[in-house]
């Protein structure tokens, strides 16, 4: 990549977070592609970070922990499931027996402590009751942060996606999911995320997602697309590695 | 870190194992430096607390996608601070105003304080080098880093709050930032092997709003 298309200049700004939407998409977009730019953002990342020692020194009130280990304490009763996460509505476009059954995998895979939100990190495919499987996502790096699964059934005639902090995007975007085989891209769905970045989906497939290796999400249009064109976010492989 | 005590990375392997006294642990070693933080940001104690709690029950929740090799778990906890006590103090802003923090309090060297003295050593240390390389630079380039960092203030909003052309303050940040990642490189005691990756951390507390 020449010179003159990096973005040096702006990375500064982006490490601070204090460009506008659009242009700190722009350079999100353009680090995914650029490894000069990315190892000076990470150099000018280590310098925004170290700001947070210029607080001058202050102590939370006493009682701040006791109320701290009583709501782990709750979240650890809820095997570590938060309770907020447990409120939200789950959204989806479903047939109503699927819609309770997979409620019931969910709940199945906390029941057996699989620990899916602790291994979000790794891909990792992991089984669970009744052939259960779930499998762990990965941001990319235009969005590290983002995490998530997917669930499916034995047979991988049903699955769902539930995917958390994943970046907010413009009202003329959506998420596509994508299943990908030989290199081939088939969509499995479009979704928005709710202000959190949390969504929870059915996966629509034309066949069993045992067909299929891997799955990536990608920012498109918000009619979708008939193949990725927009930024990966998040990627991770159906098979065990 | 003193060899008595275990460290960071230890600790979260633990906590992800829901090990409360690990968790507790952490609490103790760091709840000062997250809500000093959050305190600076959103500027009054009772939220500064909230953030604080929401940030340790995020640690609780997440420890298990930390990664050791990509920052110190004080700068982790200090990002998602940062970020989440911005979303706060932009839910509540109408108008940014440039005089809204006491600048002096952050730009003051550190005495030795209660607090300060209780924090860990090499935290204290990277502190002062830190204050004192930001009291390098002109002061017109630690306002808007200041602004930036502790209000969420985009380049747009700071422009506006001090009635300077945009591209002025652009010029500013990326001096600044620049002078201070020279400085802190060149006054760095010893290699960082946690030294920040590209595929970094918590960028959703990232929810940008001009």
């Amino acid at each position: 990549m020449s010179p003159e298309t990096h973005v040096i200049e702006s990375l500064p700004a982006y490490a601070l977070s204090c460009l506008d939407e659009a242009e700190a998409q722009q350079i999100a977009e353009h680090l995914v592609g650029c490894a000069v730019c990315r190892k000076e953002l990470a150099a000018f990342q280590a310098v925004a970070d170290q700001l947070a020692l210029l607080a001058p020194a202050a102590a939370p009130p006493p009682d701040l922990q006791d109320e701290l280990m009583a709501r782990v304490r709750s979240l650890s009763a809820m095997n570590r499931i938060p309770p907020q996460r447990a409120r939200r509505p789950f959204r989806q476009s479903l047939r109503p027996a699927w819609g309770i059954a997979m409620l019931l995998l969910i709940l199945a895979l906390v029941v057996t402590n699989l620990l899916l939100w602790q291994r979000v990190n790794r891909l990792e495919v992991l089984t669970g009751p009744q052939g259960l499987r779930a499998i762990t996502l990965s941001g990319t790096e235009a969005a590290p942060q983002a995490s998530g699964f997917v669930i499916m059934s034995a047979d991988g005639q049903n699955g769902a996606l539930v995917v958390d902090a994943m970046p907010q995007l413009e009202p003329e975007q959506q998420y596509q999911l994508w299943l990908v085989r030989d290199g081939q891209h088939t969509s499995g769905g479009l979704f928005p995320v709710d202000e959190s970045g949390y969504r929870g989906v059915r996966i629509t497939a034309p066949e069993s997602l045992l067909e299929y290796t891997a799955v990536l999400i990608t920012i498109e249009p918000a009619e979708g697309s008939p193949s990725p064109t927009g930024t990966p976010i998040m990627e991770g492989s159906l098979h065990n590695s | 870190m003193s060899d008595s005590k275990r460290d960071d990375a230890t600790l979260m392997r633990l906590v992800a194992q829901a090990h409360t006294d690990a968790f507790t642990e952490l609490y103790e070693r760091y709840n000062r430096l997250v809500f000093s933080v959050a305190l600076a940001i959103v500027g009054d104690k009772e939220t500064a607390a909230e953030v604080t709690l929401d940030v340790f029950v995020r640690l609780w929740q997440r420890a298990g996608t930390y990664r050791p090799e990509q920052a110190r778990v004080s700068t982790w906890l200090t990002a998602i601070t940062r970020h989440h006590a911005i979303d706060i103090l932009r839910r509540e802003r109408s108008q940014p105003e440039a005089n809204e923090t006491n600048w002096d309090r952050l730009l003051l060297p550190s005495s030795a304080t209660n607090h300060e003295l209780e924090e860990d050593v090499a935290l204290s240390l990277q502190r002062e080098r830190v204050r004192s390389a930001l009291a390098q630079l002109p002061e017109e380039q630690q306002q808007v880093l200041l602004l930036a960092y502790f209000k969420g203030y985009s380049q747009q909003q700071i422009a506006e709050a001090l009635k300077q052309p945009l591209g002025t303050i652009k010029t500013r940040i990326r001096l600044a930032m620049q002078k201070l990642r020279q400085t802190l490189q060149e006054e760095r005691p010893s290699p960082d092997k946690s030294e920040r990756t590209p595929a970094a951390y918590y960028k959703d507390e990232n929810k940008r709003g001009t």
